[in-house]
């Protein structure tokens, strides 16, 4: 269940995430988040500069697919548990790209009260093409 | 091949800047993502949350800018242009979540500069990364790879 609360002791080495479908991408995304984060590069939003640039037209922000990616992350682990979050953009998100993200837990540690959960994360376009790869570490309570 | 980029930039520290994070932008980033989370949103919440208010994605410092800079002063002193680069990879790192209200100062360093030819041509990387305190406490850390067409 989204934003359920979830507990160390529950989470397992070989947990996959809930898989998280975003999208279709579209124009006024960009545009909203451009808004939102402060980057206006034109080659987000003016498909006649993207070509122009040789990028064969307007992509998406990479920080938009990792805010979904952390979102991922978030509706499992919580507001809040993220520590970590390192990502490589490893190809383009176009307008109508669905992307769906999700991970897969790779590590469990404990060190006093902290209890660290480490991630390898990814998203991927409609076709199955990695668009976003990376790995997160989450910070979660234990039961009692 | 010769490089075309000015590698004397590495190194180069930029002047801190201070951002003081509003409620609002938070809620509008979050939106912008299509993450409604009520722990970004919902003041409500927020107030009974262990936080006592609201909390930012953790993405959000991507936000923190400094408004007084020439954002394209780097890429003309590194010798390129906004038309040739692309976002290669990102990192944070966080302490404890960002709220409204609080003031961060962020420092922005260059830290490494590197070349390697792919598939579509020779590229150059460009890791910055910003370290962000609030009242001398470390809250985290970003690092961005910029990568260069050349």
């Amino acid at each position: 269940m989204k934003y359920a609360k979830i507990y160390a002791d529950d989470v397992n080495v070989g947990d996959e995430l809930p898989p998280l479908a975003k999208g279709p991408i579209q124009q006024i995304q960009l545009t909203r988040y451009a808004g939102a984060s402060g980057d206006f590069n034109p080659i987000h939003q003016d498909d006649e500069f993207a070509r122009a640039a040789g990028m064969g037209g307007v992509f998406a922000h990479g920080m938009l697919s990792m805010g979904f990616v952390a979102q991922a992350l978030t509706d499992w682990a919580g507001a809040g548990r993220v520590t970590k979050l390192g990502v490589r953009f490893a190809a383009l998100v176009r307008l109508k790209d669905v992307v769906t993200c999700r991970g897969r837990v790779v590590g469990k540690s404990s060190k006093d009260d902290r209890h660290l959960i480490e991630l390898e994360v990814w998203a991927e376009n409609q076709r199955g093409e990695k668009v976003v790869s990376g790995r997160a570490t989450v910070a979660l309570p234990a039961r009692g | 091949m010769p490089t075309r980029l000015n590698r004397a930039v590495l190194g180069k520290e930029f002047p801190p800047y201070a951002v003081t994070v509003e409620r609002g932008k938070i809620k509008e980033f979050a939106r912008a993502i299509g993450d409604l989370n009520p722990f970004y949103l919902d003041d409500r919440v927020g107030a009974a949350s262990e936080w006592g208010d609201i909390i930012a994605p953790p993405t959000f410092a991507t936000t923190f800018r400094d408004e007084t800079a020439d954002t394209n002063a780097l890429l003309r002193e590194l010798g390129t242009d906004i038309s040739r680069v692309l976002h290669g990879e990102q990192e944070f790192e966080l302490h404890r979540p960002l709220q409204p209200g609080r003031t961060y100062l962020c420092r922005a360093k260059v830290v490494d500069i590197y070349e390697k030819t792919g598939k579509s041509g020779p590229m150059a990387f460009v890791v910055r990364e910003t370290i962000i305190t609030e009242r001398d406490e470390l809250v985290g850390a970003m690092r961005s790879t910029t990568v260069v067409r050349l």
